[in-house]
């Protein structure tokens, strides 16, 4: 009886094991189906928002009779790159974007100076009016270009700037949303280092450039990025304030493709093409700080 | 008797001295870190919101001068040609493409916040329309709706489906609506992925262990949780919406008829269309200006008073 009941109760141990391992079995399946499901539906929303992007780039290389073909050849062979020459040689795009590139650089390097200048007194110096500043920009942080350009365009119409690189690189670097964001970046640091720091006898632009801007390195490389993509991207103001066509940058000069000259859908495809190559490879390279352009929106005032 | 031999040397005028001069350097120093700033700030964004306002109470033109009219470009605005059209307008747009942009945006970053492995190449794929000039992604949308190869006309043949005229009067604002979320869901993808991947993970074991289902647990933690971060995205897409411009001006050229004519929109034509409507152009814009200091004042006393109770 003895032995009976003890091989029954070994029996039921493994039973048990069994069920045990079975569940930790089907969990995992589980847990596996339902990773596949969220990566088929990643794949397909991506592939959604790609898409538009491999067919533009398809259309550049077509010629102006194989783009109204049906059904569309999906690898166009050989391909016809004589939208691009198209494109260099009918526009100043090369132009434009040297312009682009000079306007967003000036004004990236420009404003990571003021607004983390402006970001430490903001957070370190005790001095009056400092609260009432701050609170005037967080106010007027999400006024948008395009309701001032009338004020704008006489202000620099007055002072005889419209049509230069000034009146293209002087405006954005009002926006106070950098120096915000300095202020908190530079708040989050210890206070002891910039005390001991002023023991030392440093003084305070000694402490800004030797302490805190090292320390708040990865904030201004964000910072960067940010201002950067907003200017490669802004488009009101510099097609109010530039009219000649050495001086555009290269979303009005896009944007004049399509409002002067006839339709020239292979001029259009090339062009939009070639303008997203200087953001793309920024973007392979500094994925991480553009991925935390958003992130940067997240932060508690 | 003092402990600290230091304090003890100073009489008290040389300690008040010695504290006005401390103060007169933090005052000295903080405008002077503060200065190049502040001065571009003031020049090129607080004197052109007043000038708005100014230029608001005038008739004439950028050249040619103008002269004081009062309250009247403000009380003819409803009367206008095309103004309460473009206020309409941009109104529907913000109406329709905040929600769709935001609901997306959250059932993408739930997808990824939950992914075991491979996120990266999703999340660069994702926000890769975020970096696309509206300029430019209007040209790359002419490819998607052009009526004879465009990619949605050769999707719906595909299917035996008869082709969509995609810029009539009723659709055009549609597709700038479709453009606008294609173009910014990757942007609060990745602002809700990072709010999510924040959230506490014990309480999700605990509702688990309760039994509460994925969709209960979205609804009851998740949603309550983010509730702030959502009511920041809102407002904020929201003032974004409101300036919608470029691919206006591109892709439909504000037509057919005037159906995808924006504000922003509106001011320009005012402005560079015409010789006289500098005033109407200001008149609008303060309205937007206003609408939009009215939300970012709501965010920053409900973000305050909510920062208060918890």
């Amino acid at each position: 009886m003895a032995v009976i009941a003890e091989s029954s109760a070994v029996g039921g141990r493994q039973d048990l094991k069994r069920l045990a391992v079975d569940h930790a079995r089907i969990r995992t399946r589980q847990r596996r189906l339902r990773e596949l499901a969220r990566h088929l539906a990643l794949g397909l929303i991506t592939f959604v928002l790609v898409a538009p992007f491999y067919y533009v780039f398809l259309a550049s290389l077509k010629d102006s009779h194989a783009i109204f073909q049906y059904p569309p050849e999906l690898v166009p062979w050989p391909p016809f790159w004589g939208n691009y020459a198209n494109v260099l040689s009918h526009t100043n795009f090369l132009r434009w974007m040297f312009n682009t590139l000079f306007v967003a650089t000036t004004v990236t390097v420009l404003k990571v100076f003021l607004d983390s200048m402006a970001g430490y007194a903001l957070a370190k110096i005790d001095f009056t009016g400092r609260r009432a500043v701050f609170l005037l920009m967080l106010i007027l942080l999400m006024v948008p270009g395009g309701a001032l350009i009338v004020p704008l365009w006489s202000l620099f119409n007055s002072l005889g700037l419209i049509d230069t690189y000034f009146a293209l690189i002087l405006p954005p670097l009002a926006n106070p949303l950098g120096a915000i964001l300095m202020r908190q970046f530079i708040l989050g640091l210890p206070r002891d280092l910039e005390n001991a720091a002023r023991l030392d006898g440093l003084n305070e632009f000694q402490i800004y450039w030797r302490i805190v801007l090292p320390l708040i390195k990865p904030g201004l490389v964000v910072l960067a990025v940010i201002l950067f993509t907003d200017q490669f991207m802004s488009f009101i103001w510099p097609l109010i304030a530039t009219t000649s066509d050495n001086l555009i940058v290269l979303t009005v000069g896009v944007a004049s493709l399509r409002a002067h000259g006839g339709v020239d859908y292979g001029l259009w495809s090339a062009s939009a093409v070639m303008s997203l190559v200087p953001i793309a490879v920024l973007f392979f390279i500094l994925q991480r700080q553009f991925l935390a352009r958003s992130l940067a929106g997240a932060l508690k005032q | 008797m003092s402990t600290e031999p230091g304090r003890m040397r100073l009489s008290p005028e040389e300690h008040a001295r010695l504290r006005r001069r401390a103060r007169l350097r933090r005052e000295v120093s903080g405008w002077a870190f503060l200065g190049p700033m502040f001065a571009c700030f003031v020049l090129f964004l607080v004197v052109p919101v007043l000038g708005t306002a100014w230029w608001s109470t005038r008739f004439g033109g950028l050249i040619g001068g103008t002269r004081f009219v009062g309250l009247d470009n403000f009380t003819r605005l409803p009367s206008l040609v095309g103004a309460p059209q473009a206020i309409w307008n941009t109104v529907v747009f913000a109406g329709a493409s905040v929600p769709l942009i935001l609901a997306g945006a959250l059932g993408i970053a739930l997808l990824l916040a939950r992914l075991e492995r491979g996120g990266a190449i999703y999340r660069f794929l994702v926000y890769f329309p975020v970096l696309v000039p509206g300029v430019v992604a209007a040209l790359i949308w002419l490819f998607l709706t052009n009526s004879d190869f465009g990619l949605f006309n050769e999707i719906l043949r595909a299917f035996g489906l008869p082709p969509v005229t995609w810029f009539a009067t009723d659709t055009a604002l549609g597709v700038l609506v479709a453009l606008d979320v294609w173009r910014n869901v990757g942007y609060w993808a990745m602002f809700f992925v990072a709010a999510i991947i924040g959230l506490p993970g014990e309480l999700y074991q605990a509702a688990k262990l309760d039994g509460a289902s994925a969709f209960a647990r979205f609804l009851y933690l998740t949603l309550p949780m983010l509730r702030r971060i959502i009511f920041f995205a809102v407002v904020v897409s929201t003032i974004w919406a409101f300036q919608v411009f470029d691919t206006a001006i591109v892709l439909t050229r504000g037509g057919p008829a005037g159906a995808t004519t924006t504000v922003v929109y509106r001011v320009w034509q005012y402005v560079f269309g015409s010789s006289n409507k500098v005033g109407y152009a200001s008149a609008i814009s303060l309205v937007m200006i206003v609408a939009i200091l009215a939300l970012t004042l709501l965010q920053m006393r409900l973000l305050r008073s909510r920062r208060g109770a918890d």
